[in-house]
């Protein structure tokens, strides 16, 4: 596949394109594990998981956090369509400690609440490594 | 001197209103301009997200969501009614206000259970004059709503739809048409009748899902009807101010025709009083000859 070398990456989130830019590489969580991307990558369609999506750019390398959503691939173009996208320098370290200590003691009686709780306090954690990383 | 006097009076007034319904205009117009940027931006995420639904149909399965499900009775439902926290917009809140209401009364004639949920300051004022209960009330929305906090309100639906504790819900809100033509509207948002598809390019792409197209539709399901919600938001926001917009210029020209119709008048007034002042002299003058 020399033939396109290029690869872009679109961020999308409900409020808006967050970014829009040529890169040389991406890293992302998919729902059960880090995927990276080169350009000439085969068609896909994906859904994501939490986590850090890193990208490296001709002015080096970003970080951002991700909440869930999906990726498309789709012939040169990566878009990551996702709830929530924060670049790591812009989390708020207090507040995703306050909110893993809520996820933490919150009682959970059924089932559903034990899910949501368990995911809370994952994406709470991998949210806290991040800003712990940087 | 009395009726000229008294006219000035007014015609100072009016020109105060003239300038407070201009600087509002001015306002509606720049927070226009924002809203509608900020509801372009959010195009494009609901545009993605129906493109993967088309690249998914490519994969032909048959698939059902919970949501997706209408619910075999219909008793309990839920109405959304979005209105502004301000007036001074027109017919805006009015228009949203009277189809909540015919909805609100098609469920009472019905029998039916109701959740009333409203945003907006005017809308509670008026739910309140007309003695319905309301049950969840709103006023963080302004000119520019937040996914975050649209979502939770999503979530909530999502739940209650699933587990059975609402079997629909509706919104009453201002539909953004083009930036001449709003229109009031009641959407119902859940059961999802169908989801939009993009333009699919079938077969231009042999895709990999991971992990399967349907575990990818169950969660772009629910991800379809918070994007619709959110942008209900949206256009609620943005027509409210084209609303105010258009209303603080007609307020500004009518304010402007009266200053025309009163100075015409000073000038009348002032112009008999100097004569009847003249004739006075004169007629004075004539009695002491």
């Amino acid at each position: 596949m020399a033939t396109d070398r290029r690869l872009r990456l679109v961020i999308v989130t409900p409020e808006t394109t967050l970014l829009d830019q040529d890169i040389r590489s991406v890293r992302f969580p998919l729902f059960d594990g880090q995927m990276g991307v080169l350009p000439g990558r085969a068609p896909l369609v994906g859904k994501l998981g939490y986590g850090e999506l890193r990208y490296h750019a001709d002015d080096g390398e970003h970080a951002l956090f991700i909440d869930g959503g999906f990726v498309q691939i789709k012939g040169s173009v990566v878009s990551i369509l996702t709830g929530r996208a924060i670049p790591v320098e812009a989390i708020d370290r207090s507040a995703v400690e306050a909110a893993l200590e809520e996820a933490r003691l919150r009682r959970a009686l059924t089932d559903e609440e034990l899910a949501e709780k368990q995911r809370d306090q994952q994406r709470a954690r991998a949210m806290l490594a991040l800003v712990r990383g940087r | 001197m009395a009726k000229a006097r008294a006219i000035v009076k007014r015609l100072k007034a009016v020109r105060n209103i003239r300038k407070i319904t201009r600087t509002m205009e001015l306002i509606a117009t720049a927070r226009f301009k924002k809203a509608m940027d900020r509801a372009t931006e959010a195009k494009a995420y609901t545009q993605k997200l129906s493109e993967i639904v088309a690249d998914l149909s490519a994969a032909q399965l048959r698939f059902t969501h919970p949501l997706l499900q209408p619910h075999e009775t219909d008793r309990r439902g839920v109405l959304l009614v979005l209105t502004a926290n301000r007036g001074m917009c027109g017919g805006y809140n009015a228009n949203v206000l009277r189809l909540a209401m015919q909805r609100i009364g098609e469920y009472r004639t019905a029998g039916r259970e109701l959740v009333l949920e409203v945003s907006g300051r005017r809308g509670l004022a008026y739910m309140k004059f007309q003695r319905q209960s309301v049950d969840r009330r709103y006023l963080q929305f302004e000119d520019k709503p937040r996914f975050d906090e649209v979502e939770q309100i999503a979530d909530r639906y999502i739940n209650d739809y699933i587990k059975g504790h609402i079997d629909r819900v509706d919104v009453a809100y201002t539909r953004f048409e083009s930036a001449s033509k709003q229109r009031a509207v009641v959407d119902t948002l859940l059961p999802i009748e169908r989801i939009d598809q993009g333009r699919g390019e079938a077969g231009g792409h042999d895709f990999e899902f991971l992990p399967s197209p349907a575990e990818i539709l169950q969660e772009l399901v629910p991800a379809a009807f918070k994007a619709r919600l959110f942008k209900c938001f949206l256009d609620a926001a943005v027509s409210e101010q084209i609303a105010r917009m258009v209303a603080m210029k007609r307020a500004t020209e009518n304010a402007a025709e009266m200053i025309h119709t009163l100075s015409l008048q000073y000038n009348r007034a002032r112009q008999t009083q100097i004569t009847a002042e003249l004739s006075e002299i004169i007629g004075g003058a004539a009695a002491l000859e």
